[in-house]
């Protein structure tokens, strides 16, 4: 058996440079061979990371605890040096208020606008019930929602209560100075809210709420309502208290409104009526401003977002909250310009941590005994200043240097790594590229455009002149090229031998790229030329795979892979599946999501443990199991990049885009992730791509701005005893130029006692992205429906439960309530229900295509998660047809609702979800702005059409419109796609089922969405 | 009669197999839960066992079917019947990328066996006693020789 052949089948015409291989190279190589993969043996880059590792909790010391909420607490105590708190955030309970009311007021009406409690609809759908509403808020019982009906009356009563409870959350009399018109009603409304959240916590764990039974108080108010049931108490109640004073309804008017300035409480809709009034996010997202606002030195909302930035002080409390708790964190999100994240080089006292638990020093921490001690944020600890970061107090405990320390300013920053953070010298960029190069690879013509786009980006890969190259191509046998620097011409060696594999060369299959330039261009210059006859169809995956993992093992890096069919030979090949209708909603279903083969499984596991990331490119017509290809890229950090039915006359300039993207921005090479919270708190699960080293530390073997990663946090105590919480991430990493470095990212977050707290610092942005990671994770072990099913009741329970902190005092029976701060949760979630990875069953979407967009929402970011749930659809032919020379992109922006009442057939809209552009014609566009934008092929099938820039002004103005939205996210390529309205089944299957708020297909609208929600919340438990 | 205790005290080295064989996959657990062990050393380890003991277990369980032992076959077979399940559907061995998400349940099903275990430990030394009881018992009347010779080889 000889495992080399000489002969090049697969050399095309011009191969002068590729000379067979010498037949000494067997013998030569051979040894290699034998030395597979040694599983489970410890290698050396396994455990990088001895300095982050051990984190051990240890009790704090009770002598030590008083210390931070004196600080937070109590204003009178004499400064400790929190100069860098500004003054009016200092006492922590006071601190919401003043922001609110200042920053908020007159916005937070938007949500009762045009609803009818507060003015006189024209024709809502109940009808019967809005008078009441209007005239008479005692008696009203609005159909089938008995427990929350209060009387008016019992409020005076409560007054009269109210100042000997105790309990009285301080917060709210600054939250009536600000309102003098509003107190009295302020304080009537309140002194009804202590009764009722405050026996919660203590009493009934998590149990849902009942109004009538869990307290007293509430109790005595049912008995002023004669019934509390249906239809008749209505009847009974109607007549004898008819015509309440004017006064009155007036004053609970501006109670509600007073209210809702305050922001505290809900806006609300009437179900069933006004598609106008429902809440839309037609602004993007929108980041938590109060949070960045009272703790000016977090890390800003682009590194660190919070569920809700309202930690729960207690597990009963925590349980109430039914949404995910926990975080979202992107740590090498890109920064403007001007706010880069500071590098600092600790040299001679090395990089200062607490040395209990670890923290990293950061503006939180606190300098005392003149400056010779600091106090960790974290747990207390009063640890020494190492003599050469020594630095004297000021009068108000501020450090004299304070202004040269961005550490102790800011909560993004770098430290520069000594040598203890490493366990080998860092390693060189390295990028290894894996190709296919069967028939339909050839065919599609992606072999010419990843040659292409790899060339052309050579000037541009980081960390030159260190970086590392190297290059393999596989049909049914495997392809390696000696780059080495002395060769004028690549060598091409072939293993054809797949059940042993081996590496024929030990060195210069992975060069220096400065060094052997010259040999790198003219490979990728012939490697088109090479197979443009090659007509094998098989595709040895497996074995690829394993041989570019033995050639990578020493150094780590970045693995590309570009596969374009279906594994068929040796280790790793895969069955044809998921055509078989049978399995949907069956139990077997989600199988079909999950790797077919262990494998992959494994082959992602050793690839993580040498420090090597998987990014996979799939570019078939047919199926190629992307799931399973996807978990190499899923546990080692990496991404999948999907283009179905790949051409590269239609998808080329993507394809380019996003592969120079990925070789040229900057990454994080063998990076290790660690998120560290205060103590009584823990993240408990981790949600990304990515794979746990240990119980809490993320192992990365390359990691890059477009990656974010989720988590989930749980209370280990049962009631937290500080005032606020920190959370500090900690990246480990080599930067490309080849430095060691720590991203450290510090945020604060107060502890709320009140749910009604937790809401209101609630961060919708957040909660959708954890949310929509735990349903996809959900469809990997359960059928599609029970993944929507648990979010749909996840939305319903936390609905619920604020339901039953206000429903109480408001007569809002027939009304759904939700915070100020969740007013999207209810769309974002019908989006996410409609989304790629979660939408319908087996012929909605191709497995493939649910498959790679499940992997890619796994690591979007925020903002990008959000706008791919909810796209952009904008209307530009009356821009077009604007004379005017100049664009001025802010008319065009204006954002519509994706729905199809927003469309009209005379225009031409642009849908842009973060990913493609759909380009939709109206039926009756003129066909003037046709033609002229499609040139001749204006009458043709649309799918064939590439949008080009055509000679006239019109054309051009298209064009600058879409390449300035490009302009706005460079992290991928938008396509642009056209669909003429009634084209069918492409309009439906394009571009119908990204209108989120249209029932399609037995799906819900946005309408009849929140009509079943609220349905659902009404329904007793 | 001598037979009878030869059986039970195998019975009584299978099933300390068995025992410590889950304690030793709960330390290993329990390591990996503290840092001591990386997820790679852990399940290979892990991996490596799974199988063997549910072979042992499959022998157990068979040897009380052929010996008559109705009661304790009934007892085992329950977790015979999981394993094979695990088995067929191939989730028996951990998953060294998923293993942090799997501990608290591999945890909980190995403590689980770990008392299963225990508890048979005692049932088997019950028997052994009494075999051994038996055997001496019956030794007095006669046939002391053979049986002793027995006991020696």
């Amino acid at each position: 058996m000889t495992p080399f052949q000489s002969s090049g089948p697969v050399v095309g015409s011009d191969t002068p440079g590729l000379r067979p291989t010498a037949p000494s190279a067997p013998q030569s190589t051979t040894p290699f061979s034998s030395s597979g993969p040694v599983v489970g043996s410890e290698s050396p880059g396994f455990r990088p990371v001895p300095p982050v590792a051990p984190q051990t909790y240890i009790p704090e010391a009770s002598g030590f605890r008083p210390a931070p909420p004196a600080r937070f607490n109590d204003p009178s105590v004499p400064p400790p040096p929190t100069s860098y708190a500004p003054p009016n955030a200092g006492p922590f309970p006071r601190f919401p208020t003043p922001q609110f009311s200042s920053t908020q007021p007159p916005p937070s009406r938007a949500p009762f606008a045009g609803q009818p409690p507060f003015q006189p609809p024209p024709a809502q759908v109940p009808p019967p019930q809005l008078p009441l509403h209007l005239q008479q808020q005692i008696p009203l019982v609005p159909m089938g929602s008995p427990p929350q009906n209060v009387n008016y009356a019992p409020a005076s009563t409560n007054v009269a209560q109210s100042p000997s409870d105790s309990s009285f959350p301080a917060p709210r009399p600054n939250f009536q100075s600000s309102f003098p018109g509003y107190v009295r009603q302020q304080s009537s409304a309140d002194s009804q809210a202590p009764p009722i959240h405050s026996p919660f916590p203590t009493k009934q764990g998590g149990a849902p709420f009942q109004t009538t039974s869990s307290s007293p108080l509430v109790a005595h108010q049912v008995g002023y309502v004669a019934s509390p049931f249906g239809f008749q108490s209505r009847d009974h109640l109607q007549h004898p208290s008819s015509g309440p004073p004017v006064g009155a309804i007036q004053s609970l008017v501006e109670d509600f409104n007073s209210l809702s300035i305050g922001g505290s409480i809900p806006g609300s809709i009437e179900p069933g009526v006004d598609l106008k009034a429902l809440p839309r996010p037609l602004d993007g997202d929108v980041e938590p401003k109060l949070f960045s606002e009272t703790y000016p030195l977090n890390c800003g909302p682009r590194f660190l977002r919070l569920t809700t930035s309202g930690i729960p002080s207690s597990q009963s409390l925590a349980s109430r909250w039914h949404l995910p708790l926990g975080a979202v964190v992107c740590p090498l999100a890109e920064s403007p310009d001007g706010d880069e994240v500071p590098v600092i080089n600790f040299a001679s006292s090395g990089i200062i941590r607490c040395r209990r638990c670890r923290t990293y020093v950061n503006p939180y921490v606190t300098f005392t005994d003149s400056g010779r001690k600091w106090r960790c944020n974290m747990c207390s600890l009063l640890n020494d200043v190492p003599g050469d970061y020594f630095a004297h107090l000021d009068a108000t405990g501020k450090r004299v240097d304070l202004d040269q320390r961005p550490e102790l300013t800011r909560g993004s920053v770098e430290f520069v790594a000594p040598t203890e953070y490493m366990i080998r010298p860092p390693m060189p960029p390295l990028y290894f590229f894996l190709i296919d190069v069967s028939v339909s690879a050839v065919r599609s013509g992606m072999i010419e455009v990843v040659a292409k786009t790899i060339r052309s980006c050579l000037d541009k890969l980081p960390g030159y002149p260190r970086t590392q190259i190297g290059f393999a191509t596989y049909d049914s046998t495997l392809h390696f090229y000696n780059l080495k620097s002395s060769l004028t011409q690549p060598q091409m060696l072939v293993v054809s031998d797949l059940d042993d594999i081996f590496v024929p060369l030990p060195d210069d299959l992975l060069v220096n790229l400065s060094e052997s330039r010259s040999v790198v261009e003219t490979f990728l210059d012939s490697l088109p030329s090479m197979f443009q006859d090659n007509l094998n169809l098989e595709s040895a995956f497996g074995p690829a795979l394993k041989a570019a993992f033995m050639l990578m093992r020493q150094l780590g890096g970045k693995l590309l892979i570009f596969q374009n069919t279906l594994p068929s030979l040796g280790i790793g090949r895969l069955k044809l599946r998921g055509d078989d209708q049978r399995v949907y909603g069956t139990d077997k279903e989600h199988a079909l999501r999950l790797p077919e083969d262990p494998f992959y499984k494994q082959m992602a596991a050793e690839f993580t443990k040498f420090q090597i990331g998987v990014n996979v490119y799939a570019f078939s017509d047919k199926y190629t199991d992307i799931a399973s290809l996807g978990t190499l890229a899923k546990y080692t950090g990496g991404q999948v990049n999907f283009y179905p039915n790949f051409h590269s006359a239609i998808h080329g300039e993507k394809l380019r885009h996003e592969l120079a993207r990925d070789l040229t921005r900057e990454t994080a090479w063998e990076a290790v992730l660690r998120i560290r919270v205060g103590k009584g708190l823990r993240f408990t699960s981790y949600h990304g791509s990515f794979m746990l080293r240990s119980t809490d530390l993320l192992a990365l073997p390359a990691v890059d701005c477009d990656k974010a990663f989720a988590m989930q946090l749980s209370l280990e105590e049962a009631l937290l005893t500080t005032q606020t919480v920190y959370f500090q991430v900690a990246l480990l990493y080599t930067a490309s130029c080849g430095e060691r470095r720590i991203r450290v990212l510090t945020a604060a977050a107060p502890v709320v006692t009140d749910l009604v707290d937790m809401y209101r610092l609630a961060d919708t942005g957040a909660i959708v992205t954890l949310l929509s990671r735990l349903a996809i994770e959900k469809t990997l072990s359960s059928k599609l429906e029970d993944a929507r099913n648990s979010l749909q009741l996840r939305i319903v329970k936390a609905l619920k439960e604020y339901r039953t902190l206000y429903a109480v005092q408001h007569r809002l029976a027939g009304r759904i309530i939700y915070p100020e701060s969740l007013k999207f949760l209810l769309l974002y979630g019908l989006a996410l229900f409609k989304s790629t990875p979660l939408r319908g069953g087996y012929a909605d979407v191709t497995l493939d295509e649910r498959c790679a967009a499940g992997f890619t929402m796994m690591i979007l970011p925020v903002k990008k998660l959000l706008k791919l749930l909810y796209p952009n659809l904008i209307r530009v032919d009356e821009h077009l047809l604007k004379p005017s020379a100049h664009d001025d992109l802010p008319s065009i922006e204006k954002r519509l609702s994706p729905s199809a009442a927003s469309l009209d057939s005379r225009g031409l809209y642009i849908l842009d979800d973060g990913f493609r552009f759909i380009i939709w014609f109206g039926r009756v566009l003129s066909p003037d702005i046709a033609m002229n934008l499609l040139g001749p092929e204006f009458a043709a099938d649309l799918s064939k059409v590439i949008l080009s820039e055509h000679d006239n002004e019109m054309s051009r103005k298209l064009m600058r419109v879409i390449n300035r939205l490009r302009e706005k996210d460079s992290s991928c390529y938008h396509l642009c796609q056209l669909v003429r309205q009634g084209e069918q089944p492409r309009e439906g299957v394009l571009f119908l089922s990204n209108l989120v708020e249209d029932p399609i297909g037995g799906t819900n609208g946005y309408v009849e969405w929140v009509l079943q929600i609220h349905r659902q919340i009404q329904q007793n438990p | 009669m001598g037979l009878n205790l030869i059986f039970w005290i195998l019975c009584f080295f299978v099933d300390l197999a068995l025992l410590s064989s889950n304690f030793y996959q709960l330390v290993i657990l329990s390591d990996l839960e503290a840092d001591y062990l990386n997820p790679y050393e852990s399940t290979s380890r892990i991996n490596f066992l799974i199988v063997p003991e549910f072979i042992l277990h499959g022998v157990f369980c068979a040897l009380f079917l052929f010996t008559w032992h109705w009661f304790l076959f009934l007892v085992t077979l329950p977790l015979a019947i999981y394993s094979a399940k695990l088995f067929k559907e191939k989730k028996h061995l951990i998953d060294v990328t998923e293993v942090f998400r799997a501990l608290s349940a591999e945890k909980k099903i190995r403590l689980v066996k770990l008392g299963f275990y225990l508890f048979l430990l005692f049932v088997v030394i019950f028997r052994v006693f009494t075999a051994g009881m038996i055997l001496f018992y019956s030794s007095k009347f006669g046939e002391l020789d053979i049986r002793s010779s027995f006991l020696q080889f």
